[in-house]
């Protein structure tokens, strides 16, 4: 008998592209469509630091090739994106008008950027870093030896972070409310990571706040910095890493439970039995903790992608809700996390 | 971002839409722009049948730094102007190019059915506002085309003052704000491209070095007939209108009245031909244009051109066939009608010009060649060629002699002038009606050497030699090119040989299996009748195996070529109403040389 499933991903990351890899292995007959707002097929954003050191060729990011979605039968809806979810009637409504159906739907779309209140009057001065897009706008728009400025400090700047080090550039982490984040570090342990971070060459103002951020002059680096002791520090670049803000808009009035993210239980199972979540943008059961959490990094965010692939095509398999997520210095005297762990 | 010589382009842009879209208006300002600005264009639109009403438009451009001699199989970029239409062509855009479309359609658009919905994985999507951006400069949605040219050339780099030249031009006799309005709605979407993030590998390079051309002109085929016919003196023009060629009726019903010509639309194609060859009787350069259908209906009368020895040219732009066939479509299948068509031995010299620069000098030469030699000349065009764009430039100088008749000589008496006298060269001195002393019998009836009818066999025999062998000279008429060799000399491994619009791509191919190390020529050939029989077997003689491409199923050409030369040769024939593709040349080209064995690395 012919199976009819149409299986929709939404968002094409790491927990997308798995979803789909997964999907089509266990499900050789079916349709599958991946809906992405970039213009690029599947690419790995853990390795986009790389942009700076040795590619800038955004096909050494894809995580597969073009024949790849071919072969597979995946197709793939870029540079668009989803306006609404209707549930009820199994249909999404794209950006460009035109309505996809779906039997079975997987929302992967992500996390954008989280810019703190206090600052988003100043977010058109703040670049991105989320897709090959932005990181090579931010490549381009940083000198050699110059200088990125970065708000907030969480695990996925202070990852891009290292690398600009290591490539020689300057790199000023300002701000202690998103430090470390999403790793929750106790006060005493705090300063001994910090001073790792110094050690291993970036500058840290913990002490300090940003009161505006302005155009730099002429021939002067392009943004400026006031402080709340009236210091400026000037930037060729600065970039948010304050954590990450689930992009899920277009599930507004959808009739599926969110909180700030899709609430799912460990089987990746949203309130609609039809629609599951994975990566960035899920809240996840955690009867350890008694409360909805989320679970980042690569390794788990692909793990989620694979999870809810089995279980959109009759799997019972539940995420692993206790993991370790402890913050630690390596032998080498630099920093390290689960959440770096990659490949 | 700065050209440098050493960017080498070649960028095929296609633009798909509905009729009313704007679409070949858009085509036309990009391929006119990228002219001006000094690169090689080669362009071909695609339009409906008039006679349906709407339907799908497709403008097709080659933007180069080199010489190139046909389109690509595969656009570099595709811009959708009516996703319904530009879908069936997706396919046809390049690994890693672009798909340029609306994304902001005015009302939902079905499942399926949005363009962005068949691109390949390979293939990198930019979606633009172009009804938007169009509505928010312009209060109207109407210059979505010039928004899209416009978000062209800001994500292609291309050179926005050119563009402007263009657009100033060609609403030249329109209102300023009119202009102005266009102006703007380009400017919005040139910006809008500018500010898009490249993701593609192609952006206009340098123009090879020759920087902004003003003596390079843009025109189709049919553009360059109609000025080589005013640059050769046309004095009457008469004709049907029939697509492909009914543009050249209208461009010289514009131009001919500027140049004291007389141009009639007579109520049929029978009509247009017999009041050619009539006015070419009177002395008068006379032209026609039609297509296939014409042609046939033209047959009798120019039996009766050649029999009566009048001069008159035919511009025939073949389509698909037979009967009224594809009107659209482009085809070379009437190669035996243009030759053979006629009731007995009737020979009249036919001439397919290769490309633009071609048609302006087939043109020309033909009203030399009628004149000349005293026959009906055809110039055999087809759709593709017609309605094909290059960036060609014009001789300053007019090449075209003004009178090529052989006239009686002036001190003869009346009594020895022979309309039809039998001379060494069979082209008898030609008196036109009206001049003292001269009258004579003009007749389709086999006649002597006064015109008189006569059904001698002796005389019917000598007139039948004299109408064929006056025509042979023509084979060596100056200032045209009636056969030409390219590619490698002496023996090699495939020869291929063309004619008509076709050799552009057989030209491409050549080239490229060169780069591969077979030994390749091609030859061209522009006179069908009489053939250059010569020429040809001297290419035959050098080649191991030869390809005969055309755009026909009966192979009408290597027909021809087989039957005047004995000597075999390989076919390859489509009629998908398309032009050839070079690929296809080409890999018959490598199936050739593993047939012959004979490569010349080995």
């Amino acid at each position: 008998m012919a199976n009819t499933e149409h299986y929709v991903v939404i968002g094409n990351g790491v927990a997308g592209s798995e979803a789909a890899r997964h999907l089509r292995q266990r499900d050789s007959d079916s349709r599958i469509t991946m809906v992405s707002a970039g213009k690029l097929l599947s690419i790995n954003r853990y390795e986009l630091p790389k942009i700076f050191s040795s590619s800038a060729d955004w096909r050494d990011f894809l995580l597969h090739p073009p024949e790849y979605y071919d072969e597979q039968k995946i197709s793939v809806r870029r540079n668009t994106w989803v306006s609404h979810v209707d549930p009820t009637n199994k249909l999404l409504m794209l950006h460009h008008r035109e309505p996809l159906s779906y039997s079975k739907l997987l929302i992967a779309s992500g996390g954008g950027r989280y810019i703190p209140e206090s600052l988003n009057q100043f977010k058109n001065l703040i670049a991105k870093f989320g897709t090959y897009e932005e990181a090579k706008s931010v490549c381009d728009a940083l000198p050699r030896r110059g200088h990125m400025v970065m708000l907030g400090g969480d695990m996925i700047g202070l990852d891009l972070a290292r690398s600009l080090v290591r490539n020689g550039y300057k790199v000023t982490v300002i701000g202690e409310d998103h430090l470390f984040w999403p790793h929750r570090v106790e006060a005493e342990q705090r300063q001994k990571f910090v001073a790792v971070l110094q050690d291993m060459g970036i500058c840290v103002r913990t002490d300090v706040a940003i009161t505006s951020i302005q155009r730099g002059d002429r021939n002067r680096p392009d943004r400026r910095i006031i402080l709340d002791n009236n210091e400026v520090i000037d930037a060729d670049v600065i970039l948010s890493f304050c954590g990450l803000m689930p992009s899920l808009a277009f599930m507004a009035g959808a009739g599926v439970d969110i909180e700030r993210g899709v609430l799912v239980n460990p089987q990746l199972r949203s309130t609609d039995k039809n629609i599951w979540a994975a990566g960035d943008v899920c809240q996840i059961w955690s009867p350890e903790e008694n409360q909805y959490r989320f679970y980042y990094g690569w390794k788990n965010v692909k793990k989620m992608g694979r999870i809810a692939a089995f279980n959109m095509t009759g799997a019972d398999e539940s995420i692993d809700t206790v993991q370790n997520e402890k913050l630690v210095t390596t032998k080498s005297g630099e920093i390290d996390s689960p959440f770096w762990q990659y490949g | 971002m700065a050209r440098t010589a050493k960017q080498r382009t070649d960028i095929q842009i296609a633009i798909c839409g509905s009729a009313g879209d704007g679409t070949i208006a858009a085509g036309d300002i990009l391929k006119q722009a990228m002219a001006k600005a000094g690169y090689n264009v080669i362009a071909f639109d695609v339009y409906p049948p008039e006679i349906r009403g709407f339907g799908k438009c497709i403008a097709r451009a080659r933007i180069t730094s080199e010489q190139v001699y046909s389109l690509k199989s595969e656009s570099d970029c595709l811009i959708s102007l009516n996703d319904s239409h530009a879908i069936p062509h997706v396919s046809e855009v390049c690994k890693f190019g672009t798909v340029i479309y609306e994304d902001t359609p005015v009302s939902t658009v079905g499942e399926g059915a949005h363009v962005s919905s068949h691109l390949s994985p390979a293939h990198l999507p930019y979606g633009v506002a172009f009804r938007e951006i169009s509505e928010r400069i312009t209060s109207s949605a109407r210059s979505r085309n010039i928004v899209a040219v416009g978000y062209l050339a800001g994500l292609y780099d291309m050179p926005a003052e050119v563009f402007h030249e263009v657009i100033s031009g060609k609403f030249a006799g329109k209102s300023k704000e009119l202009a102005d309005s266009v102006g703007a709605a380009f400017d919005a979407g040139f910006q809008t491209g500018v500010d898009t993030f490249r993701l593609h590998f192609d952006r206009i390079g340098a123009s090879g070095g020759k920087g902004k051309q003003t003596d390079l002109v843009m025109m189709s085929g049919n553009a360059a007939v109609v000025r080589g016919c005013l640059d050769a003196g046309i004095d009457a023009f008469f004709g049907y209108p029939i697509t492909p060629a009914t543009t050249i009726m209208e461009m010289l019903a514009r131009e001919m009245p500027k140049h004291s010509g007389r141009l009639l639309q007579t109520e049929d194609e029978i009509s247009a031909i017999a009041a050619t060859i009539g006015a070419g009787y009177t002395g008068a350069r006379a032209a026609t244009a039609t297509s296939g259908p014409g042609l046939a209906l033209m047959t009798e009368m120019m039996g009766l051109g050649a029999m009566a020895e009048v001069p008159a040219v035919a511009f025939v732009s073949q389509r698909g066939g037979p009967s009224t066939g594809m009107p659209t479509k482009t085809e070379q299948s009437d190669l035996n009608l243009a030759v053979f068509g006629v009731a007995g031995d009737g020979q009249r010299i036919v001439l397919a010009p290769t490309n633009v620069e071609g048609c302006y000098k087939c043109a020309g030469k033909a009203f030399e060649m009628a004149e000349a030699f005293q026959t009906p000349v055809i110039v055999l065009l087809d759709l593709y060629l017609s309605n094909r764009y290059e960036a060609v430039q014009l001789p300053s100088k007019n090449p075209f002699a003004e009178n090529c008749s052989k006239t009686p000589r002036k001190n003869a008496s009346p009594a020895e002038y022979n309309r039809y006298k039998l001379t060494s060269d069979g082209v008898s001195p030609r008196a036109i009606p009206g001049e003292t002393g001269r009258m004579h019998t003009v007749t389709g009836l086999e006649h002597d050497e006064r015109g008189r009818p006569s059904d001698q066999p002796r005389i019917h025999e000598a007139m039948s030699v004299k109408r064929h062998q006056k025509l042979l000279p023509a084979l060596k008429h100056p200032g045209v090119t009636i056969s030409k060799r390219f590619g490698d000399k002496g023996v090699v491994d495939v020869g291929v040989l063309g004619w008509g619009s076709t050799f552009g791509e057989i030209l491409e191919a050549m080239i490229e299996a060169r780069k591969e190390g077979i030994r390749c020529s091609a030859m061209k050939v522009v006179m069908l009748s009489p053939l250059p029989v010569g020429p040809v077997k001297a290419f035959l003689d050098d080649c191991n195996e030869v390809l005969v491409p055309e755009l026909n199923y009966e192979a009408q050409f290597a027909s021809l070529v087989t039957g005047a030369t004995g000597r075999p040769v390989h076919r390859l024939n489509r009629v998908r109403g398309t032009p050839m593709s070079v690929g296809e040349i080409l890999d018959q080209i490598r199936q050739l040389v593993g047939h012959s064995g004979k490569i010349a690395a080995e």
